[in-house]
């Protein structure tokens, strides 16, 4: 099962991420705890793929898992086409660097103890680059930041928005290619995480980036992704580009998602066809003892018995569109 | 005229309330000047960033702020629950105060992890303001908490009472949480944030509990978030705050359809919306929300403000009635719509 | 418009900033117990270093005419059973335990530092081994673990530093271990680790800063309490020898005149409660306003 190449994944010669039947699990005590499982999913270059679900639903677990921060338990990253779950050590090390992260909490991304100065320019003090100086107060300079008055100074004596601020610059120093976002905004107030969506927009333009881009909130995921991918309980449920996975969601947890957005504006929701969803009811069951066949159907309305022996395969919907559910709900919806 | 038959029917009435703060780097200004009017089975809609002051006016409220963090408190706060005449909470001593919270008036905190005693159990948490408020036995109080639960939504009450909090999730401990605060029936509920730490399919049960909660016991209600959708769709009116003052407050659709504080504008532009395509360019706003110590005078939105002028760094704008309405209120020399340049009618 | 208006924010805050950590730091909030608890161990630590040109008697010399003469007669502090200056001895003695109170510290601080660092980096096998090894030491009784300690290695002013600090490794482990665990959850590790950090970079630039600190300040309380040691050490005549003054000698000397002379033992007494009672104030203070600003990060 593990050979086989599922059909979502995309023949191109730009594909700068490809993740293969990617598992983690987590022993806790006697049990073991499956926070993904079975994920593939492919980033071509210059793209932005988004990653939604629930809290716990193994989001972060499958960004760190590319980085092999811990290493998956099973499956695949390709990464320019080589295995980085093949390399270990100094291979490792050195292939990271074209990958780079930032995280949800900006503050506790950063040193306390540290100057902003070195904290940015880390990456390249590790590897020896020359003209590191110059290339810190270019990064500072791209993410706003005044190298001159900020540099000396520590993390804490900035905002939250400015500390997101400082660790994009870090994450940018060593040119990396690829960028994993883990909620990068979550924490922010909407003032600042308008400007730092913004930003993340101008980098990614700038130093020709493909992201991943993590986060609970759709609006802000559909705001800066080309295609998504939604995450129930460790697995994908579906994915596909953003236009048509937000105006034709197949997948019922999809549909259950985005119908519970409140919208802030409340006459345009007048129109907002999926409202009549029903509401997801029941709790997120434990990630320890997921449901046999597929994992949503403990909450799902439309489940079958069908759901409970055979797990869903992805399957193609619509064009650049895939679902991993026995009944797609596939009536043409109002464009949202 | 509506203001009138408002106060007369109001629960609460908050007039010129002032708090100011003792904190490490000084006098923070929290809350200035802040009134409204709230109506039996209204919920008014508080939406700010964080540090804006809706948690400390909350508090204030209920006079949960701790004294020795007060530097300052300045204002009236007249709470009227029929047949009680109505009386000014910031007047009354604190042992007074505490026989109002629960039967009276309750809160509902941000956080589900910490607002519930973890070494106690749920029966022990529910059934205590039953049997102090209400004086009802032990077989009483447990038998109406199991009811309190069963409302809230919670599947298998009679087993969960005997549970602890931990082994729920958060939307349960959240319902736990609403299920306490309404244990006496109050008639004002104020929910400081009651979704902010839940994943959005448990924020829609949690918000449709709410509302119903509230319209079956004709609470007044006031909904703190920072989430404008939040209270879009479920708030009467809207108070939106900035540097601890109320800058625009006016019903739910009127603030919607016609904003006037330049502020209010710049929050709706700035949120992504789930219906704009892809890569919509987002207005930021730019710099960030004011330090609250110590605040200079002039607008306090005024440094981020696209239509600031000279007047806006002087002079506090006053809190005015836009011409026409009587419920429509805001603080702006410049209000958005009007021609540029030209002043509000009435300051 | 964007830029310069973000730039006036930052220089605001920066002001705020400064001036927010420069009142962290020094005075508001320390107040004045604090800077005369600093001012005794100061004093204290003064009289250790320079006890030989410190314009006071001989210690060692004993005045017959003098004994047991109570404070403010022919001796400020009083003199002792041998009619010795008590005064001079104190001012002698404190070199032991502050020597003592340093080294045992030092030992402690950098050997169960080190191992508690690495248990909580590492974690798996070696911490749970490092974990079994310290509570078997802690399962001890700590005054027969000394006592073995000092028969093994003598009664030098080095070998009491060593045996008591030797005593000190659980603790320090421990305390580094809970720090470094915390630490090593922030993200700014995992930043460094997908830079390409190596271990021993972030082990010195990530986790060390950020663990000795809060290290520090507890070896502020643990010299108290080594101090205290010293002198249940002194008590059974294990600690440094005569004639060489100590605290404890002193004070364990002066129960002998207890119904005659309460001064022999109740000054050197008073003397090592306010140094104990210093420290762990001056420690605590420390701690918290480390904490204070962890919190506020
Ligand atoms: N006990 C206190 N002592 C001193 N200052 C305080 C205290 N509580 C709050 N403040 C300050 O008062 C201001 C308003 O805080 P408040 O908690 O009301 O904001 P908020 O709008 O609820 O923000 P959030 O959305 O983050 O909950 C802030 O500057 C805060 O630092
Ligand atoms: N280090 C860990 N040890 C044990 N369980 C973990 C660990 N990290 C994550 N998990 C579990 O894996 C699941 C997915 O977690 P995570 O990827 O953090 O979710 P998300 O980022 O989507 O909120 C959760 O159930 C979580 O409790
Ligand atoms: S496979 Fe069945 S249970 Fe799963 S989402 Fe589809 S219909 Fe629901
Ligand atoms: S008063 Fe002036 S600065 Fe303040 S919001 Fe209105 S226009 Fe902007
Ligand atoms: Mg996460
Ligand atoms: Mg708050």
């Amino acid at each position: 099962m593990t050979d086989q190449i599922p059909c979502h994944l995309r023949e191109r010669d730009d594909i700068v991420l490809r993740i293969l039947q990617l598992s983690v699990n987590f022993p806790v005590g006697k049990q073991t705890v499956q926070a993904v499982t079975n994920v593939s999913f492919d980033v071509a270059r210059g793209e932005t793929l988004g990653l939604v679900g629930e809290s716990g639903c193994g989001k972060s677990t499958v960004g760190r898992a590319i980085m092999q921060l811990p290493a998956p338990s099973a499956g695949h990253v390709f990464f320019n086409g080589q295995d980085m779950t093949d390399l270990a050590g100094e291979a490792l090390r050195q292939t990271r660097t074209g990958l780079q992260m930032i995280f949800q909490d900006p503050i506790s991304s950063l040193n306390p103890r540290r100057r902003v100065r070195d904290i940015v320019a880390e990456g390249l003090t590790i590897w020896g680059r020359e003209n590191a100086d110059t290339r810190v107060e270019e990064v500072m300079a791209a993410v706003g930041l005044d190298a001159a008055s900020a540099g000396d100074r520590r993390p804490h004596q900035f905002s939250g928005g400015q500390c997101q601020r400082i660790c994009i610059a870090r994450s940018l120093a060593l040119d990396p290619d690829v960028l994993i976002c883990d909620e990068p905004v979550s924490a922010l107030d909407v003032s600042v995480q308008a400007q730092i969506l913004n930003l993340l927009e101008d980098m990614k333009a700038r130093y020709h980036l493909t992201m991943v881009f993590i986060a609970h909130n759709l609006a802000v995921v559909k705001n800066i992704s080309d295609r998504v991918a939604v995450m129930y309980l460790g697995k994908l449920c579906e994915i596909g580009n953003t236009g048509s996975l937000y105006a034709r969601p197949a997948h019922p947890y999809t549909r259950a998602l985005l119908a519970s957005i409140p919208d802030a504006d409340p006459l345009a929701r007048e129109q907002a066809s999926i409202d009549g969803e029903p509401l997801l009811q029941g709790e997120l069951p434990s990630p320890a003892d997921p449901p046999s066949g597929c994992r949503f159907r403990t909450r799902c309305p439309y489940a079958q018995a069908r759901c409970a022996e055979e797990i869903p395969q992805m399957q193609l919907v619509a064009d650049d569109h895939y679902v991993a559910c026995h009944f797609p709900i596939l009536e043409p919806q109002a464009v949202r | 005229m509506t203001d009138d038959r408002l106060n007369s029917q109001s629960v609460l009435r908050v007039e010129d309330l002032t708090i100011r703060l003792n904190s490490g780097a000084g006098t923070v200004h929290a809350v200035e000047a802040v009134s409204f009017a709230l109506a039996r089975g209204q919920t008014l809609g508080v939406v700010g960033e964080s540090g804006s002051g809706k948690s400390v006016m909350a508090r204030s409220l209920m006079g949960l702020l701790p004294r020795r963090a007060m530097a300052y408190k300045a204002g009236k706060v007249v709470f009227q629950a029929d047949p009680a005449p109505a009386q000014d909470l910031m007047q009354m001593p604190e042992k007074q105060l505490r026989h109002l919270r629960g039967p009276a008036m309750a809160m509902i905190f941000q956080d589900p992890m910490t607002a519930l005693n973890p070494v106690l159990r749920l029966s022990v948490q529910l059934t205590e303001s039953l049997r102090q408020h209400l004086g009802m036995d032990r077989q009483q109080a447990r038998r109406r908490a199991i009811d309190l639960l069963a409302a809230v939504g919670i599947p298998d009450a009679g087993r969960r009472i005997d549970q602890f909090p931990h082994q729920l999730s958060g939307g349960m401990r959240q319902r736990v949480v609403i299920a306490i605060a309404l244990a006496c029936n109050p008639s004002l509920l104020i929910a400081d944030e009651p979704t902010t730490a839940l994943d959005v399919t448990v924020q829609k049960q949690i918000l449709d509990l709410l509302a119903r909660l509230q319209r079956e016991h004709q609470m007044a209600m006031i909904l703190i978030t920072h989430d404008l959708g939040v209270v879009a769709s479920r708030a009467d009116h809207i108070a939106v705050m900035y540097a601890g003052r109320i800058v625009e407050h006016a019903p739910a659709k009127t603030l919607f359809s016609a904003m006037k504080h330049p502020y209010t504008e710049a929050l709706f532009n700035s949120i992504p919306r789930i219906n704009d395509p892809s890569h919509t360019r987002l207005q930021a706003i730019p710099g960030r929300p004011p330090q609250l110590v110590e605040p200079a005078s002039g607008c306090a939105f005024a440094p981020r403000c696209q239509y600031a002028q000279a007047r806006c760094l002087e002079q506090t704008p006053p809190i005015v009635t836009v011409p026409g309405t009587n419920d429509h209120k805001h603080a702006c020399f410049f209000p958005v719509s009007a021609a540029p340049g030209q002043e509000s009618v009435d300051d | 418009m964007l830029n310069k208006l973000a730039d006036n924010g930052v220089v605001r805050s920066r002001a705020q900033g400064f001036s927010a950590a420069a009142r962290q730091v020094f005075g508001r909030g320390f107040g004045p117990g604090f800077w005369i608890a600093a001012g005794w161990l100061l004093l204290v630590a003064l009289c250790a270093a320079f006890a030989d040109w410190l314009p006071v008697r001989d210690p060692l010399d004993p005045v017959i005419a003098n004994r047991l003469n109570g404070p403010l007669t022919t001796n400020i502090l009083g003199a002792d059973g041998l009619g010795r200056d008590i005064l001079a001895r104190l001012v002698h003695g404190s070199r032991v335990s502050v020597v003592i109170a340093l080294t045992a510290v030092s030992i402690g601080m950098v050997v169960g530092g080190t191992l508690g660092i690495l248990a909580g980096y590492f974690r798996g096998h070696f911490e749970r081994g490092l974990m079994a090894v310290l509570d078997v030491i802690l399962a001890f009784p700590w005054l027969v673990l000394l006592l073995a300690l000092v028969a093994f290695i003598g009664q030098s002013l080095m070998a009491i530093s060593v045996a008591i600090g030797f005593l000190w490794i659980p603790a320090y482990a421990r305390v580094a271990r809970a720090n470094t665990l915390s630490v090593v959850q922030r993200e700014y590790v995992l930043a460094a680790r997908a830079m390409g950090a190596s271990t021993l970079r972030i082990l010195l630039r990530e986790v060390l800063p950020n663990v000795i600190l809060p290290v520090l300040a507890y070896g502020l309380v643990a010299m108290g309490l080594v101090i205290i040691v010293e002198s249940a050490l002194a008590f059974l005549g294990l600690s440094v020898e005569a004639p060489q003054p100590t605290w404890g000698g002193m004070i364990s000397e002066g129960k002998r005149h207890l119904a005659t002379a309460v001064h022999v033992a109740l000054v050197p007494s008073v003397t090592m409660f306010l140094t104990v009672l210093s420290l762990n104030y001056v420690g605590d203070r420390l701690r918290s306003r480390f904490d204070v600003r962890e919190s506020n990060l």
